[in-house]
């Protein structure tokens, strides 16, 4: 093996440590993969039952890998929307994803760039979860991206499997079952648990009132109002809450 | 919309998945995201989803549709009353169909 002179990086580790992490990191994925199973069933029925066609179904899932903005999409694609407000509303479901590339800077930010995109990519929330838990028990492990990528690629293959077995199963199951149901159900159980913190749940009031009052808004414009409205709200909760904790202890 | 505008939408999708979880990481730590920016984006994604759902669950046919009559509704609040109990994705989605189906047969 050669090693640059003066050169401050740890050498890159050796290949079977590498398969090793990532065998790990399927391991550990294990657990978690009938919950993303039935996820990416559900998106798979849901996203043609609500009127996708069985290539554009297959094409959204396959590209997008992103369950709840494919499904808070998915009306507004079946009902016309223009691309723009599509395109904002996918980003904001998607944003707390932001939070998570920002965490992980810091182990997978020496990485090449084409290895943090894919990285990037692939980054689920449990995968997200499972990583920084492991994480901080052990900070610099040199094989730490191949056990992210072990978690990251149990969780793609779950995924895929089981939103194209919902696809294909989906053109069998009648339209009055409204299965299309199970997939706003699912965005129901991500929503749930933000409403237990009390800005959260101010902020999620307040773009539930403003999306109801808003709805005949050209464009489907009006959501993006009440998204606003929402975060506004949530802001000013926590300025709130704070000061009251603030005043309280002084 | 057209066939070919659907697709556009689906690649305006895939894009913001990769701007999401990608962007912050290409970037590196020069970035630094203010306080103000940093809390909104906690709230967000919550307060989208919410303005994506309630729409989806309570309006029917046009109008608000918050009575006994909208079973989705119905099915969607057991769901919720599944999830704080369980935590269980598999149970909340199974009770909030079931709720949905038996209504709907029986009405």
């Amino acid at each position: 093996m050669t090693q640059t002179p003066g050169a401050v990086a740890p050498p890159p580790p050796a290949e079977p440590l590498r398969a090793a992490a990532f065998r790990e990191g399927l391991r550990d994925m294990a657990p978690a993969v009938p919950g993303v199973f039935a996820w990416g069933l559900v998106t798979g029925v849901a996203m043609v039952q609500s009127g996708l066609t069985l290539w554009q179904a297959l094409g959204l899932s396959a590209f997008a890998y992103a369950g709840s903005a494919q499904l808070a999409a998915l009306p507004l694609l079946v009902g016309g929307s223009p691309v723009w407000v599509i395109f904002l509303t996918a980003l904001m479901v998607n944003l707390r994803f932001v939070i998570y590339a920002a965490a992980l800077r810091k182990p997978l930010g020496h990485l090449p760039w084409q290895r943090r995109l894919w990285l990037g990519y692939v980054t689920g929330d449990i995968t997200f979860v499972i990583f920084m838990r492991r994480q901080q028990q052990a900070p610099d492990w040199p094989e730490r991206d191949s056990y992210f990528l072990g978690l990251a690629m149990a969780n793609w293959a779950a995924w895929h499997v089981a939103s194209i077995a919902g696809i294909l199963l989906a053109a069998r199951i009648p339209l009055e079952w409204g299965l299309g149901l199970a997939g706003t159900l699912a965005l129901v159980a991500l929503l749930v648990p933000f409403c237990l913190r009390r800005a959260a749940a101010a902020g999620v009031v307040v773009a539930a009132i403003v999306s109801l009052l808003t709805h005949g808004w050209p464009l489907r414009t009006g959501l993006l109002a009440a998204i606003a409205c929402g975060v506004t709200a949530a802001l000013l909760a926590e300025r709130f809450q704070g000061r009251r904790i603030g005043e309280g202890a002084a | 919309m057209s066939e070919l505008w659907t697709w556009v939408a689906i690649a305006g999708v895939t894009l913001s998945t990769f701007i999401t979880r990608a962007g912050l990481l290409l970037l590196g730590e020069r970035v630094r995201l203010p306080a103000i920016v940093d809390q909104a984006l906690a709230y967000a994604p919550a307060c989208a989803l919410a303005a994506i759902v309630v729409p989806d669950l309570a309006i029917a046919g046009g109008e608000v549709r918050l009575d006994p009559g909208n079973f989705r509704l119905l099915g969607a609040l057991a769901a919720a009353a599944v999830y704080v109990a369980t935590r269980s994705f598999v149970a909340t989605i199974a009770a909030g169909m079931a709720v949905f189906t038996a209504l709907r047969l029986l009405a």
